[in-house]
């Protein structure tokens, strides 16, 4: 548990301002589902509170820092494979950059993907 | 029109995206350019007072090089907390494990403030701030 009063808006900011960075080299960007997105934030802030780490909302933790520091947001590099077919990351915070309708993206697991 | 204010450093002196830190009437600052814009917080991390000048500015953003806490230097709010630490597959020996241990008991129950800032100006080419 964090002993740190945060605010929950400036750290959403700063958690935007970081991820921008490293998903758009990626080829991703944040869906344009705005509601969504601030939800996802949000509860990235929370996990961030509770574990120091801003974890995937989305995945469980394991317990083994191994595989739990492969769901740390944004975890896009270490499912690259998987994000690219499916054209988002599991929670659908990141979207490929081409996509303007998130909707249409089903959240699929890698043994479902067809490739084509 | 400069009451209060007390000329700093150079605005040569720090590149943008730099970070200097500097002593003015006993208090530790540290003057950040960002972008052309400058400001001034303590130098001091509202976790475990490390020295901010030491860790990574990127933008408005300041990272702690001892536990990565994170402020916001326009305003000193602490954005985040000490990031827990890896250490490691190996076990280490009984008498550093349980120091290791108390010390992170002890870090558990730090609590991280925010920091304080200054105000600044520019004249002259020189940083005035104020404490």
């Amino acid at each position: 548990m964090s002993l740190c009063q945060v605010n929950m808006e400036s750290r959403k900011k700063s958690l935007h301002y970081f991820y921008e960075k490293v998903v758009v080299p990626l080829g991703f960007k944040f869906t344009p589902d705005n509601e969504m997105m601030n939800f996802l934030l949000e509860q990235e802030v929370i996990l961030e509170g509770r574990h120091g780490i801003p974890f995937c909302p989305c995945q469980p933790l394991r317990n083994d820092r191994t595989c739990d520091m492969q769901i740390v947001c944004p975890c896009i590099p270490f499912h690259r494979k998987h994000f690219d077919d499916i054209k988002r990351c599991w929670c659908g915070l990141f979207v490929h950059k081409d996509v303007l309708d998130p909707d249409k993206l089903p959240q699929l697991p890698p043994k479902e993907v067809k490739n084509e | 029109m400069n009451k209060g204010f007390i000329r700093a450093i150079s605005t040569s002196e720090i590149a943008s995206g730099g970070m200097k830190a500097v002593e003015l009437d006993g208090s530790e600052i540290v003057i950040c350019n960002c972008g052309g814009k400058y400001y001034a917080i303590q130098r001091r991390c509202g976790h475990m007072n490390a020295p901010l000048d030491l860790g990574t500015l990127d933008g408005i953003y300041l990272t702690c090089p001892m536990h990565c806490a994170q402020f916001d230097i326009t305003n000193g709010e602490a954005l985040s907390g000490p990031v827990p630490t890896d250490t490691g597959q190996e076990i280490p020996p009984p008498s550093l494990g349980r120091y290791l241990q108390n010390i992170g008991m002890l870090i558990n129950h730090v609590r991280t403030e925010s920091v304080r800032t200054y105000p600044t100006k520019i004249e002259d080419g020189w940083i005035l701030i104020r404490l």
